[in-house]
């Protein structure tokens, strides 16, 4: 067994130099840039100007995916060079995942699993490249958790769908190329076998986007007014919407995995040090050890299982409950750890600190426990299908949908 | 025993009731998030009016002499709102303070005023944020041939938008907390609002505060002593205001589990969101029958520190944790800025930590029980 996520065996020592190189030169003069990356609601022009060349930059030699075949805009390289660039990424407060903001992790594997090859050799390569950002567009106002009950409706015309319908809470403060969106093919027919998936341009006529201001940032409501999509946009076949669905949302409820681990012990721990209270800084109050202890195990937990789930997925090792387990723990652990906060350090906590970015602002870890709920999916849908991963009170346990 | 409401507590909670109705309806305080203006001068004109400033003071100071009970089922309605603003602070709080260690000509000249909300003194007490007592506060008061000069930043202060004065922690040269009142209009004073996931907060300066003798609350300044003399009639005050609150979360979201349909049923039949609302109403009853018991115990004449700290503490982790269980039965339309639930929850993280957090109270309460050898 070997827990360190930068074990290089002896084929990647050369690659490690070279991207601490490489990315050392990309911060030169940026480095004020640094843990930049998270979805951010409070960054400036210069610094979405500076991630998003840096997406593209990697982009360009195939290293945000490179593990996929260099015509997919990968780089033919093997799952110990992506670990490389992972960590050091990770060195900035970077991944792979968010380099800027697109879904591009979650929808490139769901394209090479269920995409033609010509849909590969069309639409991969300006995702996987960041050329281009993409939404997903699956929740709809009269109920999210079900999205098998989907309204909004794509009706077959000749070579086109004509698409109608609204989606609500997607998508972030600046505007998308494409939408990756679940529809309803057949009104009529039975479910989970009436749907279909979409890649839908988004400058398409007939597309209306609309902010909406919500707790963890801006979201937005899309509107669909007889939008006319081409059928080549149609990912997976007719009627097949719910299989393509099942890979992306095991892929978003924590089936992923991550290598880089939660910073936000380190500047609790800073704080505790710089705070004085009658002379003696809050660190050695043994009150204050506890709960910091209490934050330590839980964020050290996640990082275990984090690594474990992307372990599995890029050995190919079944892992039937890992994404809902992770995904339920990390919700509650945020939640707790959003009191712990609290408990340590007052309305300090409640305070936003522009000088530093949201994944070390205190207040932003505080919000995120109630705000963060439910964003793909409730903490009860999450114990859902970790219930039926289990085969609680059921003959069969439920496989995981197959992931790439 | 007796679980009622008097006839005249009755009456206080329909006046309240229908005020909150009338004046705080849902769309103007799910307002407050996005303009940070909880200050309303037409509410604290209209409260005033009704008697709820400084009510629990006797009348000949302004106040309207009622019980604590009384006093507590206005709140509690107000809570609902809940209705924002320093009716807490300035006519709760700083009135006790007066009241409690004011001189009789500080009482005569200043509690008349905030009673009528003409004057709106808030508390201004600690300094540092991560923790609750006298060890947190740090604005100094250094002596001068005529009086005194005022330094300290205190960084949280609830509700400084809507000061007229502050009452001040300082301390002394020789290390004692005492009390002053200062004009919001002074000199080296400065007010900036917070912002962070919090409401009412500002940060307030003093910088070089001229303080003459005379603004020293009573003869001498008091002490922390008074302050937690006050502390004790008012919190369960605070208390009830959050048991409205947590009230109000409750019902608004009991009535989204008949309505919101998922999966082709009404979310309330899901036992997972049963659960969500059971937990509420596990926290909102516990806080609503230790704050009743507290301001029983008061009201009869009896020893209440221990239970006047366990109602804040249960109260505050009540509204706190009762709204985090309803953002689980919202789930995603909850986190909207212009759904009630974002109001409440903010709220409900600022007072968690207004005049300390639930586990500084629980301290408090054990400290009370089974005094420490040191
Ligand atoms: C920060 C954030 C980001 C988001 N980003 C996106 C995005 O990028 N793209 C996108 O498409 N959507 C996004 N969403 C929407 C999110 O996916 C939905 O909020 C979520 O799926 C839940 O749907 P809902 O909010 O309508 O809740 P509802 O479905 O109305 O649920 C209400 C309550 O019923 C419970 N419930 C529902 N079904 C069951 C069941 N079967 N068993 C037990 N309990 C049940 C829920 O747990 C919840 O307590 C985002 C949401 C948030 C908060």
């Amino acid at each position: 067994m070997d827990f360190n996520v930068s074990a290089d065996p002896p084929h990647v020592v050369e690659f490690r130099k070279e991207v601490a190189t490489w990315m050392a030169e990309q911060f030169k003069g940026h480095e004020h840039l640094r843990w930049s990356a998270s979805w951010s609601t409070r960054e400036d022009a210069e610094e979405y100007k500076f991630r998003r060349g840096l997406a593209e930059k990697l982009g360009a030699k195939g290293w945000l995916f490179p593990i996929y075949p260099k015509k997919y805009g990968g780089a033919d390289l093997t799952v110990d060079h992506q670990m490389v660039l992972e960590t050091e990424l990770f060195k900035y407060g970077l991944n792979l995942s968010h380099v800027f903001y697109t879904l591009a992790r979650i929808v490139a594997p769901v394209l090479i699993r269920w995409g033609s090859d010509e849909q590969k050799a069309e639409f991969l390569p300006p995702i996987t490249r960041a050329q281009i950002c993409v939404w997903q567009v699956l929740t709809e106002p009269h109920g999210g958790s079900d999205i098998a009950n989907c309204q909004t409706k794509a009706i077959r015309d000749g070579d086109h769908y004509i698409v109608n319908g609204q989606k609500t809470m997607v998508g972030h403060h600046l505007p998308p190329d494409y939408l990756w969106t679940l529809v309803c093919t057949n009104p009529q027919g039975k479910r989970h076998e009436n749907l279909a998936w979409l890649h839908i341009p988004a400058n398409l006529p007939g597309v209306e986007i609309q902010h909406m201001y919500m707790m963890m940032g801006i979201k937005n409501t899309v509107f669909f007014d007889n939008v006319r999509v081409p059928a080549k946009y149609l990912i997976g076949g007719e009627n097949n919407g719910w299989k393509v669905a099942s890979t992306h949302m095991e892929l978003e409820h924590g089936g992923d995995g991550r290598i880089a681990a939660d910073p936000l012990v380190e500047r609790v721990i800073e704080y505790c040090r710089n705070t004085h209270i009658d002379g003696k800084p809050i660190m050695e109050d043994p009150r204050v050890r506890d709960l910091v202890a209490d934050m330590m195990i839980e964020l050290n937990t996640l990082r275990r299982f984090n690594q474990l789930i992307y372990w599995r997925r890029f050995a190919k090792k079944p892992h039937p409950y890992g994404g809902p387990q992770q995904r339920y723990y990390q919700r509650m652990l945020r939640l707790r750890n959003g009191e712990r906060l609290q408990a340590i350090m007052g309305a300090d906590a409640l305070e936003q600190n522009l000088s530093v970015h949201e994944v070390v602002d205190f207040e932003y870890a505080v919000r995120t426990g109630p705000g963060q709920l439910h964003g793909g999916g409730t903490l009860d849908t999450d114990r859902l299908i970790f219930a039926r991963r289990l085969g609680l009170g059921r003959p069969t346990t439920e496989k995981a949908p197959e992931t790439d | 025993m007796d679980f009622n409401l008097t006839e005249t507590q009755e009456m206080l909670k329909k006046v309240a009731a229908d005020f909150v109705k009338a004046e705080v309806p849902a769309h103007q305080m799910t307002q407050w998030y996005k303009n940070k203006q909880t200050y309303q001068p037409r509410l604290v004109k209209k409260a005033a009016e009704l008697g709820w400033l400084g009510m629990m003071l006797p009348e000949e100071y302004g106040g309207a002499g009622v019980s604590t009970m009384d006093c507590a089922v206005v709140f509690e309605e107000l809570g609902r709102g809940p209705v924002p603003g320093p009716l807490f602070t300035s006519g709760i709080l700083s009135a006790q303070m007066i009241f409690e260690a004011g001189t009789e000509d500080q009482r005569k000249t200043l509690l008349p005023t905030l009673c009528k909300g003409e004057s709106i003194v808030v508390p201004a007490i600690t300094d540092q944020a991560a923790y609750w007592g006298p060890q947190a506060v740090e604005t100094r008061l250094s002596k001068t041939p005529s009086g005194y000069l005022m330094s300290g930043t205190k960084r949280f202060v609830f509700d400084a938008e809507a000061a007229t004065s502050f009452l001040c922690a300082a301390l002394t040269e020789e290390g004692k907390v005492v009390f002053a009142l200062v004009d919001r209009n002074s000199r080296g004073v400065s007010i900036t609002p917070h912002v962070g996931f919090f409401v009412s907060v500002a940060e307030v300066r003093f910088d070089k505060v001229v303080v003459s003798p005379d603004q020293l609350l009573g003869p001498s300044g008091a002490s922390w002593a008074t302050l937690e003399a006050a502390l004790d009639k008012s919190l369960p005050i605070l208390s009830a205001y959050q048991v409205g609150a947590t009230q109000e979360v409750f019902d608004i979201t009991c009535e989204y589990t008949r309505t919101r349909v998922v999966f082709g049923q009404p979310i309330g039949r899901f036992q997972r969101v049963q659960d969500h609302c059971v937990d509420i109403s596990i926290h909102l009853d516990q806080a609503r029958w230790a704050t009743y018991e507290t301001i029983w115990r008061i009201d009869s004449g009896m020893p209440a520190r221990a239970a006047v700290h366990e109602a804040k503490a249960v109260a505050s982790d009540g509204y706190y944790h009762g709204t985090n269980y309803a953002h689980m039965v919202w789930a995603g339309p909850g986190t909207d800025y212009s759904h009630p639930m974002m109001a409440h929850s903010v709220l409900a993280h600022t007072l968690y930590q207004y005049l300390g957090t639930p586990g500084h109270h629980k301290r408090l309460m054990m400290d009370a029980l089974y005094p420490r050898a040191i």
